[in-house]
């Protein structure tokens, strides 16, 4: 080798050290008079549009305990970062905000996909966490010490449609279920459902995204003919499943689909056939949870939109927080960590209490169903708006 | 009766295949470019129609015709401006102009995003459903299947019949000798894109009413429509439309017997069975035998 | 337009000549050794003191380091771009992961298992994989990423659709040494691989596979070898990602980005060559970290107009664009520092009688769909003997050479090389034997050198010190020794010529099939040729000439003449007398005059 050509060799990783030399020099503290809590949000990506709302809600909990004095007397701030709705980037993020940023709380990110990646990581810092989107289960077992849980579990999803389907009479129900972390969990629970309320399973099956052709499991449940058809969807299934069942000419008397039907583009893009689904929720506008009506109307204030189960589970996070801190005193992790497992908070999403390992406890799930363009909460029958519309039509 | 309607469901399907990969087949026939960003233009043109839709309350057909012609200019400008600078550098052509076009179908995909935003869509016309004797067939994708077939015939009579098509068609089956019979070869490449990006667009007016659709499906419907193209023998008019009808109907089959997962799977199995199998294509095994 | 060839002509004018590459002294040598293993370790060290946070970068970027030099490897250098290594990396670590939790197996037998594993797997997808060809192949592979997703999703004892939670094993110290490790090794595997003589098969096959294979490259296997040296740092990067993130799941495993992103760092950073992958993952890693600060939205499209500018701008990447300065050249594979002064003369052929009979055709025939393109067809070829065949175009000389070579299959008859019937070998495997060809029209590997060019004939598989004095043999003899180092750009169409003579007199051959050896030459040309073909009897070598036009110039070299008229043999004998026959004037001459 010459010594020009190793010359030229070494001249790339001269490059590389400064490169790196000039990072180690950006890593300079910032002053830290505010609380600042940290966390990534997928500001872009798939699930841009749900974790805006988490966003908002973060924002909005944030805002009104600022409005209230803040926390030990000083100010909360949120830093947050884009994760691209890509877990891979949510573990780096988090990282920074640990070790760089040296953000005083972590919050959970938008998804329980994401939720997982990041929960090792939560461990492994020893933060405390409250995790307002993460619904399944698996995240809070005894290895994952530091992770609360601040949403309904996802088990609970779409708890209330086969007792109700079942006090009207139905017998035969289809399940289906993408195949995704939170969906999985809710199929496992509502198949057990079927066999212990002794109502008769005749058609279950799973997909995966992308999938543009639904017309084939339409069809199978056509042939199987249930009174029930319950799908443990997200936004893009949920509607695709509807369209087929209407194209394959077929309308079981109750159709409930787990994400999606809360969404505006949800009727938009069904029109009529929409009328009637009947989806779940962990919050609702007319319930008298603590602080709900001031929620609401600070957040259409601010955002100029409703907000959703998502808003009010991060709006909850917060409230939780707020209330850990103003009870220990002091950012110590592990005494927040204790208090929280051991205390329960009134949020705007109902009663935030966990089992020891994290576990959402107390929450409660709800029905709404799709009435003539709007959603009315139907289930529980005690917090109904309106009783529920049967038969689905399809049309 | 089970099985007539598995097949008219696949019939069907398939008949939205054709649509989605018809300016595909076409582009590579005649400049030997695998487009990749042709998802990325079915997939912007379906948000175009379904915010255009959405906020003027018209019907969403009469947008066909003007998002056609819309994006044969467009398609003749990127064509002139991003491909025809590496037609003829041989062999390295394919790739090159394999990563152009995977590059711009990123930009096309964000600017999807940034636009029309990250959620799925559809749109709820063509929603009657069809009853005959037992069996149902629906308004949405009769269209699509007719109009795609439609689309097919016109694409075929045009370059059979006319002295344009017939240029287009001798360019995509011997470039020198095209070039050697007076052809502008460059002017027919860049033709072919504009058409091949205008039936894009037409497709994704149509199938915004079909399936949902969001920015991100931009790839699989471009890895779809490639499976069709491949199965069919790339460049093969009528092969690709045969490809489609059996895609479909397998798909449908596999996911009525052996449920959703299965289903999915369908059209990467089929292609790398096939690639191996009969690499010539569909359409020309057939054609031999 | 011309793209890399301009580039690597310009490399070659500025740098290779004899001069530059004088070796420096051993002291010097490792002068500069030390000092580039102490920047490398004060890089490696640096982000250990730092931040958590810049470790995890500095993780980050060693994988995707490593994972842009395997991509280099297939896509690079076969020319099999591939949009499916995310495969390999998802094997890796679900492969680690089920290990670790289901079976006794420590994390760090696990990974060299995991490597182990996808690199079977590897050879057998391969040889599947690899038949297609293009844009086949890489769509090929997205799909094969695709079917493993949805494999995993389904299989429930490796997680399925919710994925794996890991215990925390290692520490993001010993994530990161992996991570250097992997990084490391890849880019030695390249460093190494683009100097060998497998290396050089490859870019023969990225080049021209056909003509590759004419020149004894066994094309399948040395796909097959860079596609599973391509799965090595893959597999390992997967298992360490397994353990940094603690959790995987089938969508993060076979992440269809992660392919965008390897095109992109290294098409950025120069495909192909040696730098690129380093410094295009390094450039855009840094660059994207904070860009994607202020403008988060506009990240992937800013990524894919990149792509779209560096085609267009600049197709070599950076490696290109530092090239055009004379920085970070390719350097020839095996080119010694000047041109062999001495010339070993290829081994003297056995003494064997000179009407000692090489080659024998009987009655043989090819059809395609119908269409006859010869028809039972019989001649001899003797030891040393010259062998003209004429015929207008489409009379089956070219098909008559595809035969022979093996890249047509006779539809009927037979074909016997040295009294052994050659059926059922393939093309590369009769080059070897000693049936070398030359192409109608040149088929020239256009990213070699000359030397190049040659060596990758003489090498026979396997590179070796004969192979270097084969190749100088073939250029001397060719008259083309004073361009050794020159693009095949720079050449004129006779030195092209010469350039595939010397390439198939590499092979060291007994036959030698010329297909329009002369066509659209000058004079000088011609003669120039006629100089090397009269010297190949005494080497031993047997000459098949198809032509159509310059008919005297070959006519005085050959001992004899057969002539074609639509794949069917009409004459037959020594030059002189069929050029009279009245048949052969009627059919073929008749038309000319």
């Amino acid at each position: 080798m010459t010594q020009a050509t190793f010359n030229r060799a070494l001249r790339p990783l001269a490059l590389a050290s400064l490169a790196a030399a000039l990072l180690c020099a950006t890593s300079a503290k910032a002053e830290e008079r505010p609380i600042v809590i940290g966390g990534s949000v997928s500001i872009t990506g798939a699930l841009a549009v749900d974790a805006a709302y988490h966003l908002h809600g973060l924002q909005q909990g944030i805002e009104d305990a600022n409005a209230q004095g803040g926390w030990l007397g000083r100010k909360i701030e949120l830093k947050y970062y884009d994760d691209k709705s890509d877990a891979g980037t949510a573990v780096r993020l988090y990282t920074k905000l640990i070790t760089e940023d040296n953000v005083d709380l972590v919050i959970g990110p938008y998804s329980s996909g994401i939720t997982q990646a990041v929960a090792p990581l939560i461990n492994k810092y020893e933060k405390v966490m409250i995790e307002p989107e993460a619904s399944v289960p698996d995240i809070y077992v005894p290895g994952n010490l530091w992770n609360v849980q601040g949403i309904a579990p996802s088990l609970g999803y779409l708890e209330g449609v086969l007792p109700l389907a079942k006090s009207h009479g139905a017998k035969t129900v289809a399940v289906l279920a993408l195949k995704s972390a939170f969906s999985l969990a809710c199929d496992k629970a509502r198949l057990e459902q079927v066999k212990a309320l002794d109502m008769s399973l005749v058609y279950d099956t799973t997909y995966a995204l992308p999938q543009p052709d639904f017309s084939s499991l339409a069809l199978a449940i056509k042939n199987a003919q249930p009174d029930v058809v319950v799908v443990c969807s997200y936004y893009p299934d949920a509607v695709g499943i509807a369209q087929a069942l209407q194209r394959a000419g077929y309308a079981p008397k109750f159709f409930a689909e787990a994400i999606g039907p809360a969404e505006d583009e949800f009727t938009k893009a069904l029109g009529p056939i929409a009328n009637r689904i009947i989806s779940n929720t962990s919050w609702w506008a007319s319930l008298k949870t603590a602080g709900n009506a001031a929620f609401i109307a600070h957040y259409k204030a601010t955002f100029h939109q409703d907000p959703d189960y998502h808003a009010a589970s991060g709006y909850g996070a917060i409230q939780a927080l707020g209330a850990a801190l103003n009870a220990v005193k002091a950012i110590d992790q592990a005494k927040l960590h204790d208090w929280l497992l051991h205390n329960e908070v009134q949020t705007v999403q109902g009663t935030f209490a966990n089992d020891p390992n994290g576990a959402a406890k107390k929450f409660n799930q709800y029905l709404f169903q799709i009435q003539d363009g709007t959603r009315k909460l139907i289930w529980p029958l005690a917090d109904a708006e309106a009783p529920a519309q049967i038969p689905y039509t399809g049309q | 009766m089970l099985v007539l309607q598995i097949l008219i469901n696949g019939l069907l399907l398939g008949g939205m295949y054709i649509l989605l990969a018809q300016g595909l087949n076409l582009v590579f026939g005649v400049m030997g470019v695998v487009n990749l960003a042709h998802g990325a233009i079915i997939t912007v043109a379906g948000l175009f129609t379904f915010w255009f839709a959405t906020h003027t309350q018209l019907n969403p057909l009469v947008l066909l015709p003007v998002v056609f012609v819309a994006m044969l200019a467009i398609g003749a400008l990127l064509q002139r401006s991003l491909l025809e600078p590496l037609a003829g550098v041989g062999r390295k052509s394919e790739l090159l102009s394999l990563m152009i076009t995977f590059g711009l179908s990123y930009v096309l995909v964000e600017i999807g995003l940034d636009v029309f935003g990250s959620q799925y869509v559809s749109l709820p016309n063509l929603q009657t459903t069809w009853s005959l004797g037992g069996l149902t067939i629906n308004e949405a994708l009769v269209a699509a299947g007719v109009l795609g077939a439609a689309i097919s015939g016109a694409l075929q009579i045009w370059l059979r019949h006319t002295d344009s098509g017939k240029c287009l068609l001798a360019t995509s089956q011997n470039r020198i000798g095209a070039v050697a019979c007076g052809i502008d070869v460059s002017r027919m490449r860049c033709i072919a894109f504009a058409i091949g990006s205008s039936l894009a667009a037409a497709a994704g007016v149509l199938i915004i009413m079909v399936i949902p659709l969001a920015a991100q499906t931009a790839d699989s419907l471009t890895i779809l429509a490639f499976v069709v193209v491949a199965l069919g023998g790339l460049g093969d008019y009528r092969g690709a439309a045969l490809a489609a009808v059996v895609l479909g109907i397998a798909q449908s089959a596999v996911g009525y017997y052996g449920g959703g997962d299965a289903e999915s799977v369908v059209p990467y199995l089929l292609f790398i069975l096939f690639m191996i199998l009969r690499p010539q294509g569909l359409g020309r095994a057939v054609q031999a035998q | 337009m011309s793209f890399e060839r301009d580039t690597l002509g310009r490399q070659l004018r500025n740098r290779l000549t004899p001069a530059a590459a004088a070796f420096p002294s051993r002291g010097r040598q490792a002068y500069r050794a030390v000092a580039g293993l102490t920047m490398l370790a004060v890089l490696a060290v640096a982000p250990l003191l730092s931040s958590g946070y810049v470790l995890q970068l500095a993780t980050d970027i060693l994988t995707f380091v490593a994972l842009a030099y395997s991509w280099n490897l297939i896509s690079g250098f076969t020319g099999y771009v591939s949009f499916g290594q995310v495969t390999f990396f998802g094997m890796g670590a679900y492969a680690t992961a089920v290990m670790v939790l289901h079976t006794p197996i420590p994390w760090y037998l696990a990974i060299p298992i995991a490597v182990l594993l996808a690199a079977m797997a590897a050879l057998l997808l391969g040889a599947v994989m690899l038949r297609l060809r293009g844009i086949m192949f890489a769509l090929g592979m997205l799909g094969l990423a695709r079917i493993l997703a949805v494999v995993a999703a389904n299989w429930s004892f490796a997680g399925g659709a919710v994925g794996l939670t890991l215990p925390a094993q290692l520490t993001p110290n010993a994530v990161y040494a992996g991570a250097w490790a992997a990084a490391l090794i890849a880019f030695g595997l390249n460093a190494f691989y683009m100097r060998s003589g497998l290396g050089l098969s490859a870019m023969g096959v990225r080049d021209d596979e056909g003509a590759a294979q004419a020149l004894g490259v066994a094309t399948g296997r040395v796909k097959i070898l860079t596609f599973v040296l391509s799965a090595l740092a893959p597999a390992a990067v997967g298992g360490l990602v397994a353990w940094n993130r603690s959790f995987i799941d089938p969508t993060s495993a076979f992440d269809p980005n992660m392919d965008l992103q390897l095109v992109v760092f290294t098409l950025f950073g120069g495909i192909g060559t040696l730098w690129g992958p380093l410094l295009g993952t390094l450039v855009l890693m840094l660059v994207g970290e904070q860009l994607w600060a202020y403008v988060p939205e506009l990240q992937l499209a800013l990524y894919g107009g990149l792509v779209i500018v560096v085609v267009l701008a600049f197709p070599g990447g950076m490696v290109g664009l530092a090239n055009r300065f004379g920085w970070l050249l390719r350097r020839p594979i095996f080119a010694p520092r000047s041109f062999p002064a001495a010339i070993v003369p290829p081994p003297a052929p056995p003494s064997r009688p000179p009407d000692d009979t090489i080659l024998e055709v009987r009655d043989l025939s090819v059809h395609f769909r119908g269409i006859v393109a010869l028809d039972t067809l019989s001649f001899d070829v003797r030891r040393g003997e010259s062998v003209s065949i004429l015929g207008a175009n489409g009379a089956g000389k070219t098909t008559l050479f595809n035969a022979v070579t093996g890249f047509v299959v006779p539809s009927e008859g037979s074909i016997l090389y040295q009294d052994r019937p050659v059926a059922g070998l393939a093309p590369f495997q009769r080059a070897r034997q000693g049936i070398a060809r030359t192409f109608q029209i040149p088929r020239l590997m256009e990213s070699m050198t000359v030397w190049e060019n040659v060596l990758l004939a003489a090498q026979h598989g396997r590179l070796s010190r004969r192979a270097l004095e084969q190749t100088a043999w073939a250029l001397h003899i060719t008259g083309l020794a004073p361009m050794w180092l020159e693009s095949i750009a720079r050449l004129t169409p006779g030195q092209q010529r010469r350039l595939e003579l010397a390439r198939s007199l590499a092979l060291g051959p007994t036959l030698v099939l010329l297909d329009e050896v002369m066509a659209g030459m000058t004079r000088d040309e011609q003669e120039e040729i006629r100089g090397v073909l009269r010297r190949l009897p005494e080497f031993g070598v047997a000459a098949v000439a198809g032509i159509e036009h310059v008919i005297s110039a070959i006519a005085d070299i050959s001992d004899r003449m057969i002539v074609l008229d639509h794949g069917k043999k009409i004459a037959e004998g020594a030059p002189a007398a069929v050029l009279r026959d009245p048949v052969v004037i009627q059919s073929y001459l008749g038309e000319v005059r």
